[in-house]
Parts: structure tokens; C-alpha cells; sequence
């Protein structure tokens, strides 16, 4: 037993070495060279498969090394992953969500000649000198204050699966101020089309439950919800199998959805009216694309939005399909009126429990 | 609160509970065969999480949805006997070598799925077929019964009958009373001609074949493709049930309906209002409440049997050492 765990062992240390070697070799000593850290995998059809798009896009059209790693979902693994590639040789170090920032303000000024891009998050930079981190936040809630108006306009429609009821879903992944910008936009987007519209909520708590987030879905579809939104990474294709099985709407999130599930299961594809995409492809891409002219704002955040199509709804034939004329046009009429600044929406950024309660209860179905 | 009791009393809550209930329940029946010959099988979610990812590549590939229950039927006993090889010839802790066994199937499949179908977290690019449902013919035509007991996915009943055929096996056949003798002590039914190794190799694929069924219900009939951990601790809330319910098949049916209600219930409690943090801890406050009910019971009948034993240990004079 002992002989076989040290054999056991021995490929192990072999495997590692021979990996570590393949990370430090070949590389070119002109090119810029960028690495994206994922805390978590690659295959989530929606956020970190979007950011590994733009940085393999840079590769291609801006000349860039890339290097992406998947730190998967061990959270102990992330800390001394950043302090590694932070080290090395990389010019441009580029990682994700609020789960890093506590490590990266404590890395980042450690490594004055590194620089930093974190995405949908932004450090605190009242905390120590992180003038070489930019942020990257999202305004999620203004591509989900569209996605609203079109679910109150599909509800309120005589679609051939909406039904008389003003009600509509949406399936939060956790309780979270990020999803909670989603559902601010979506609330406020909903009620701009129809005031009296309710929004049936359910958060899983968990963004690896699919099964979960389908039965949380039914049971919305059960209520009479026509048409729900997901929010909620892997979990939330949970939902999408849910609208098939009771013939509803849904609004897919963060990739086009509905181009998912195209060649495999054209039935479920034809029930997802559009998707509200985060371009984390984009923004990345534009990042490293102004890193390189040295116009890259190091030191702030920036919020990206509609204007920098870093959101909106996804536009595809089952879009054009499903949806009439005078409801594309409503949208654009919506999203001209948010770039001039007509229309502000709200963000749950910032915004204390009471007020988002409020907010929520304010079409909470039954009240 | 009219609006929660009303969705309690609906027929669509029944049937929920029933899905809800179904992938526990085969982890639950699986573990209890294994626990009461002895070797507790905890891999069951790996077991689950294989036979669900052979489903769906097995179904897509063939384009037929038997081929795919066939294939994770086969890929749960497989890998049951891994676990028995190693728990029982090479004598590791059947403990260590489930949790092996999970991290494996944790990981394994992820890296199978990037082989097959270059999707590294949702099989979404196979085209997997999805397991039939049924309309039972009689029941369905009754008013509030039918609606909720019609018209589930087939699996559903497997699970059902399958409370049946353990119990059946357990309790009326030779090889069920071994079975219960090896797990009872070994040693006795060594001595007596049982050849413990065999009976606890049976166990093991017993459970693999009923890991199986739970694994296809998931990406075959609960959801139409394999996710990466898509079993999401169902297989451990099963070892639970099966403890919950002493280890009897009808216990495991109880136990797991009544997991089933309690995270049924959490997904229509959002909707009037109830903090999602509390809905979310429902379901694992519930099994804290049951098991230490269930722990109430049992210190409550010890104390009872001790009571009534004593009078006759003093009249005879033997000296009963333990239980």
C-alpha cells in the first residue's frame, strides 16, 4: 500500500512539474503578454466563458500573449494563485468578480510595477496605493432595465404562451448586490411599460443547482408567471429547461442563451425571447486595446453600460421572431431615452436593505 | 400566509414533492442496503453525478433514451465496484474511498464531458434524449390524487417501486436475511458458512444499480443535460434519510418525502415575502430538527428496554455487559 502512494506520489510531483514547466516556457519577449485569472471554470455558458472570449479576441487581433488559468472554485487556492502570477513575468494581470477583491488590495500594491484590471467589482482605493488597478464595473441594471420592459410588454401582449396575468419572474442566483442591480433595473424597466406589473423573486443561493433552479422556476411558471428572467450562472439553465416543460417565456442572461441550445434543443431556444448580454468580452477587449495605447484609466473605475456595449439585450432571429415591431421599437425609444440621460435608473449599488425591500414589496404578487 | 396554504393544498405542491423527493430517495434506498450489510457506501453523489454524466453521452450518442438509462445504470455499478475493490480486497476505510470516489466523479466527469463534447460546465451541446413520462391510466382520472401521482417522469415510479422491491429483498428472501446477518456481525455469519466478502460485493452493486436510476433521473428527466456537480449534496441528504428511517426502505420513503416537502416548500416560500437567507436554511434546519427527534426516540426506547430488563437480568443473574 505504502509503495503504491509513493508511486502515486511521484507521478503526481512529475505531472506538476512538467505543467509548471509548459506555464514558463515559450514565451515571446516583445509581445505584451496579459494572464486572466478566473476564479472558477470555464463552461459556464455565460460569465467566465465571455472573458476568456475578449482576451482570446486581443490575442488574435491586438497581438497580445494571453495566458488564461482556471483557479476553480477552491477559494484557498485564489490568494496564492494571484501572489504567483504576480511575480512572473506578465505585464497585465487581468481578474474577475468581488470574490478577489480583498486579495488584489493586498497583492497589487506589493507589485508597484504590475498592472492590474479587475472586472465587475472595483477595489477600494481609499484602502492602500492601488493607482496600477482599474476597475471594471457593469451597469447591469441598465440592459436589465430593458430586459423589464420587454417581459411587461411580452406579458402584457397577446403572445400565443402569455397569459392575462401581469406577472413576471425573475431567478436570482443569490442575494447579492450584483444580481440585486439586475432585478433593480428589471423591477424599475417593468414598471416603466406597466405600473401595476408584479415580480415574482426567488433567489436558489446557489450558482451550481440546476435542478434547483428549475424547480424554483416551475414553481413561478405554476403561479401564472409568463415570462422569467435568470440570473443565476449554471443554475439558471434551470430555468430555461422549466420554460420548455410548461410552454413560458424566459430571458436568458450574460451570453445569448437562446444560441446555446440552437442546434441541440431548437424547441427550448424558440422560448427564449432574448438574453441580456454582459459583454465582458467587450469591455476586456477594450481594456487591454486601450492598456496598449497607454490611455487605460489606472487608478478608478469605470462603469461601462449601454454606451460602451458592455450591456444589452441580445439580438437573433428568434428575437426578431417572437418579439413585433412596435415592441423593438418601444426599446430603442428606451435605450435613446437612457443614453441622453432622460431616463436614470437606479442601482443597487449603494442601496441600503430598506429601500431595496421597498422596492421589491412594491410588486410583490398578492399585495 | 392565505397565499402559502393555498400553494400547500394545490395539487402542483404534491407532484412537486414527489420530483423533489425522487433522486434522494434512490441515494437513501442505495445507502441503506449498503449500511445494514455493514458498508456504508458515501460515494453515492459520485456514483449519481457518473451514471448522470453516462446518461447523457450514452443517449445522445445511441439517440436513444433506454440506452442512456442503460449506460448509467452501468457506469453506478462500475463504479460501486471500484469502491467495493477497494474497500474490500485492498482494505482501505470505506469512508476515505467514497470520499475518493466523489472527488473523483467531482472532477472525472468534467474532464469526460471536455473529451466528448468540449463543454467544460453544461453538456448543452449534446442532443440528449429525456426519459418518458407516464400517465397512469386509473389514478389519473381521479380529481386531486391524479394530478398529483399522474403524469411524473418514469423514473418517479421507479423509485417508488424500487422502496418495494428492496424492502421485498431485505425482509422475504434468504440472501436479504444475510445480507441484514453480515451487517448485524460479521463474525456470526462467517461462522455459519456466509461468505461476508460476497455479501457485501452485492450490497455495493446494489446500491451502484440505484445510484444509477438517481443519476439518470437527473440529467435524463429532472433536467434535460448533464451540469458539472449537478447532483448537489442529494446523494449525502440520502444518507441522511436513510438514517432518519433506521435504515428500512420504508423509512428512507419517509424521510426523503419528508426532505422533499421541506425544500419543496422553501421554493414557494419567496413569494410571500419570507427573507431568502431563512427559506434557504429551511431544508438543513429541518434535518437538524428530525434527527434530533429521531436521537429523542431512540434514548427514550433505550431507557425503556433498560427498565424493562432489569427485573428479569436480576431474577437469573446474568450479567448483560452493553446492548
Amino acid at each position: 500500500m505504502r509503495k503504491w502512494f509513493a508511486l502515486l506520489a511521484a507521478v503526481a510531483l512529475m505531472g506538476s512539474v512538467l505543467t509548471a514547466g509548459c506555464l514558463g516556457g515559450g514565451a515571446d519577449e516583445d509581445k505584451v503578454k496579459v494572464v486572466l485569472l478566473l476564479n472558477g471554470n470555464l463552461g459556464d455558458k455565460s460569465f467566465f466563458d465571455s472573458a476568456n472570449a475578449g482576451v482570446l479576441r486581443a490575442e488574435e487581433e491586438l497581438g497580445v500573449e494571453v495566458k488564461v488559468i482556471e483557479m476553480g472554485l477552491d477559494q484557498s487556492k485564489w490568494e496564492p494563485a494571484l501572489a504567483d502570477v504576480s511575480t512572473q513575468d506578465y505585464d497585465l494581470i487581468i481578474v474577475g468578480t468581488w470574490q478577489m477583491t480583498e486579495y488584489l488590495e493586498k497583492i497589487a500594491p506589493q507589485h508597484p510595477d504590475k498592472r492590474y484590471i479587475i472586472f465587475d467589482t472595483a477595489v477600494d482605493y481609499t484602502k492602500a496605493d492601488l493607482s496600477n488597478v482599474y476597475s471594471i464595473l457593469y451597469k447591469q441594471n441598465e440592459g436589465s432595465f430593458l430586459a423589464g420592459a420587454l417581459a411587461a410588454m411580452v406579458t402584457t401582449s397577446d403572445m400565443p404562451l402569455a397569459n392575462p396575468e401581469k406577472l413576471i419572474g425573475f431567478l436570482g442566483g443569490m442575494d447579492i448586490p450584483v444580481i440585486n442591480d439586475f432585478l433593480v433595473g428589471y423591477i424599475e424597466g417593468a414598471k416603466y411599460i406597466e405600473p401595476d406589473i408584479k415580480v415574482a423573486i426567488s433567489y436558489v443561493g446557489s450558482f451550481g443547482d440546476p435542478a434547483k433552479g428549475k424547480e424554483m422556476a416551475l414553481a413561478q411558471y405554476q403561479m401564472g408567471v409568463d415570462i422569467g428572467f435568470n440570473v443565476a450562472g449554471e443554475t439558471g439553465l434551470g430555468q430555461l429547461d422549466a420554460a420548455k416543460e410548461m410552454s413560458r417565456y424566459a430571458l436568458g442572461v450574460d451570453s445569448d442563451q437562446a444560441l446555446l441550445f440552437k442546434d441541440s434543443d431548437p424547441e427550448k431556444a424558440g422560448l427564449i425571447v432574448t438574453s441580456m448580454l454582459k459583454r465582458v468580452d467587450n469591455s476586456l477587449y477594450r481594456a487591454i486595446d486601450l492598456y496598449l495605447k497607454g490611455e487605460l484609466p489606472f487608478g478608478e473605475a469605470e462603469s461601462l453600460g449601454l454606451a460602451e456595449e458592455a450591456v444589452g439585450l441580445a439580438d437573433n432571429e428568434y428575437y426578431q421572431q417572437l418579439t413585433t415591431e412596435e415592441m423593438r421599437q418601444t426599446l430603442a425609444e428606451i435605450e435613446a431615452k437612457i443614453l441622453s440621460g432622460e431616463i436614470t435608473v437606479s442601482t443597487a449599488f449603494g442601496m441600503d436593505s430598506a429601500e431595496l425591500d421597498a422596492l421589491r414589496n412594491s410588486v410583490r404578487p398578492g399585495s | 400566509m392565505k397565499e402559502l396554504l393555498e400553494t400547500i393544498l394545490s395539487p402542483a405542491f404534491g407532484y412537486a414533492i414527489l420530483r423533489v423527493t425522487t433522486p434522494i430517495l434512490f441515494a437513501g434506498l442505495g445507502a441503506a442496503v449498503t449500511e445494514l450489510a455493514g458498508v456504508i457506501n458515501i460515494g453515492m453523489e459520485g456514483i449519481m453525478l457518473t451514471a448522470a454524466l453516462a446518461g447523457v453521452i450514452v443517449g445522445a450518442l445511441c439517440e436513444s433514451a433506454a440506452a442512456g438509462l442503460a449506460a448509467a445504470v452501468a457506469a453506478g455499478v462500475l463504479m460501486a465496484l471500484v469502491m467495493a475493490y477497494f474497500s474490500l480486497n485492498l482494505k482501505t476505510d470505506i469512508i476515505l474511498a467514497g470520499i475518493a470516489l466523489n472527488l473523483m466523479a467531482s472532477g472525472g466527469t468534467v474532464f469526460l464531458l471536455y473529451v466528448v463534447a468540449h463543454d467544460k460546465g453544461v453538456s448543452s451541446s449534446l442532443a440528449s434524449p429525456v426519459l418518458p413520462q407516464v400517465r397512469i391510466p386509473v389514478i389519473d382520472q381521479i380529481p386531486v390524487l391524479g394530478e398529483i401521482l399522474s403524469n411524473h417522469n418514469v423514473m418517479v415510479y421507479v423509485a417508488l417501486l424500487s422502496v418495494l422491491v428492496v424492502s421485498y429483498f431485505l425482509y422475504r428472501t434468504p440472501y436479504g436475511l444475510r445480507l441484514r446477518a453480515v451487517g448485524e456481525n460479521p463474525d456470526a455469519a462467517d461462522s455459519v458458512g456466509i461468505s461476508v466478502h460476497q455479501v457485501q460485493y452485492v450490497a455495493l452493486i446494489i446500491s451502484g444499480i440505484l445510484g444509477g436510476f438517481g443519476g439518470a433521473h437527473l440529467s435524463m428527466g429532472y433536467v434535460s443535460w448533464f451540469a458539472r456537480d449537478m447532483t448537489a449534496g442529494r446523494g449525502f441528504i440520502g444518507i441522511a434519510a436513510q438514517a432518519l428511517g433506521g435504515q428500512t426502505p420504508i423509512g428512507t420513503l419517509l424521510a426523503s418525502l419528508f426532505f422533499g416537502m421541506t425544500d419543496a416548500l422553501s421554493n414557494f416560500m419567496h413569494f410571500i415575502g419570507i427573507p431568502s437567507e431563512f427559506v434557504q436554511m429551511l431544508p438543513y434546519l429541518a434535518t437538524v430538527v428530525a434527527l434530533a427527534l429521531y436521537a429523542r426516540r431512540q434514548v427514550t426506547r433505550r431507557a425503556r428496554l433498560a427498565r424493562v430488563n432489569r427485573p428479569v437480568e436480576a431474577g437469573t443473574g446474568a450479567a448483560a455487559e452493553g446492548d
